[in-house]
């Protein structure tokens, strides 16, 4: 009898969970972003999705943090309104396919080349790409070693075209370590095997109290410029993409109150802002940058 | 942040407790069907299921994300990136383990107690009911570690969830973010909340358990 009992319980929690579950699953303007991990986990995204819904209550936000790489292919697949992305090349490519409306540039930094302290290539005060070129040949006499994302991210992306660039192949090499994981683990990885590795600003300064063993080794050089776009998921690509939705929240962001937030993002913690904001527009140069970037990844 | 972590610990609960209901629901009737006549048929399918037990939570995360997509066959539902996904998920994972565990639990009991209720003059269908009521407390915990597994996996809720806070943010999904973040402590922190929840959860399950 007690056993009856129990079932009845059960099946009574049970359908009060799914009623709760399918009740908070309605809810009636929702804007689903796919983000990049570097951006998502300084916590500015939250900041801006706070301050959007103080003027837009009934709004939810909602960021899915994965690669540059994998947020596109999610929205392509019809699973965003909106993606943020860092990686111009695969953006181009999603941009080319009709599957995002013209995007706008809202941020930048830098990537920074981090290393261990002693240096074993002497890269320090290096131009970027020779300092890339100048890992591979220590590499290649065993001196040092490299770590990669490995992972299809926009930092992934940026690695590659690096190596490219500079004219060498490290691929396969017993040096050149592929992850497969997020910034911080790589950092961490790098920082444990006293390897190079190429870092968003962002993460690094977050973690760098952790990475005793790594030092910002380069940190200057247009190659390394690293540019934050927002797009709007194509609805004629894409059906039952929340269109009004996600173009309100992009204006928000391209707002001087948006930009005002991204600016001063990181100052308070850690005396030094990690983005820098696009007030006004981007630059020719920083247009320029983004276009010859996308250019390289096509080829 | 504790209130966040409240919240997190209801969801999670919530989600795997649903996805343990359900899995349970299908999963011994399926033992009980498996385990009532030996045939070549139903080893077989044991074996498959036994096989099943070990399949990654991300596979099944990958191929029900396939599924759920919107542009995937059963998109117009529009539950990915819900809990209602990371529910069926889960209940999907566990279903091998239940099925596997509680068909062992039943086997046993069956030597003995269906024997038994047979020899007496109980009629085949007498039988089966005496051995499911009397294997109850075990069956539970067969259920008890489905539901574990459920609340500690961690592929299927990233896929399935996305890891929206507020929304689809469980216990496990929070560890790997706070991880990547840098943020250990808090990490360690929610894992000992993790713990205690499933150490709580045995408790509690074996208590009613005794006394049913």
């Amino acid at each position: 009898m007690k056993t009856r009992w129990i079932a009845v319980a059960l099946i009574v929690v049970a359908v009060v969970s799914l009623l709760y579950i399918y009740q908070s699953a309605h809810y009636e303007n929702v804007l689903r972003i796919t983000t990049t991990t570097s951006l998502y986990t300084t916590g500015l995204l939250d900041k801006l999705a706070d301050a959007f819904k103080q003027k837009h209550p009934n709004v939810l936000v909602q960021f899915i943090p994965v690669g540059s790489g994998e947020a596109l292919r999610r929205a392509a697949q019809g699973d965003a309104d909106m993606v943020l992305s860092h990686a111009p090349n695969l953006e181009r490519r999603y941009l080319n396919d009709g599957t995002l409306k013209t995007g706008r540039i809202f941020a930048y930094n830098y990537f920074i080349i981090v290393g261990p302290g002693n240096d074993p290539a002497g890269i320090t005060g290096m131009e970027p790409l020779k300092a890339m070129a100048a890992i591979y040949t220590a590499g290649e006499e065993g001196k040092a070693k490299f770590v990669s994302r490995a992972d299809n991210s926009g930092t992934h992306a940026r690695e590659l075209m690096l190596w490219s660039l500079a004219g060498v192949n490290p691929s396969g090499k017993s040096w050149y370590l592929e992850l497969g994981s997020d910034m911080a683990q790589t950092l961490m990885v790098a920082n444990e095997k006293g390897a190079y590795t190429l870092s968003d600003i962002g993460t690094y300064l977050k973690f760098s109290s952790r990475l005793g063993e790594l030092k910002p080794l380069i940190d200057k050089g247009d190659v390394l410029l690293n540019i934050y776009s927002v797009y709007v998921v194509n609805p004629v690509k894409v059906p039952a993409v929340n269109e009004k939705l996600a173009e309100a929240f992009m204006e928000f962001i391209l707002s001087e109150e948006g930009q005002r937030i991204i600016e001063e993002y990181g100052i308070a913690e850690y005396g030094k802002p990690f983005f820098n904001a696009v007030i006004g527009g981007p630059t020719e140069k920083l247009n320029d940058a983004w276009e010859s970037m996308a250019e390289l990844g096509m080829s | 942040m504790w209130q966040e972590v409240a919240e997190v610990v209801m969801r999670s609960l919530l989600i795997s407790g649903m996805a343990t209901v359900l899995a349970a629901s299908w999963s011994i009737p399926i033992a009980m069907i498996l385990t009532a006549k030996e045939s070549e048929f139903r080893r077989t399918l044991l074996d498959v299921a036994n096989a099943l037990v070990a399949v990654p939570t991300v596979i099944i995360g990958l191929v029900l994300y396939l599924l759920f997509s919107r542009s995937g066959p059963l998109g117009f539902f529009g539950i990915l990136y819900t809990p209602i996904a990371i529910t069926i998920g889960q209940a999907v994972l566990i279903t091998p383990l239940i099925i596997s565990l509680s068909a062992s639990v039943l086997r046993e009991t069956k030597s003995g107690i269906w024997e038994m209720a047979v020899s007496i003059g109980a009629t085949e269908r007498q039988a089966l009911i005496t051995m499911v009521t009397e294997s109850f407390p075990r069956l539970l915990t067969t259920i008890l570690v489905g539901f574990n597994r459920a609340i500690g996996e961690l592929g299927v809720a990233l896929m399935l969830g996305g890891n929206i806070k507020g929304f689809t943010r469980v216990m496990t999904t929070v560890i790997a973010l706070e991880v990547s973040k840098g943020e250990f402590e808090f990490a360690l922190t929610l894992a000992g909340m993790l713990l205690l929840v499933t150490f709580t959860v045995t408790a509690i399950v074996r208590k009613v358990g005794k006394i049913a």
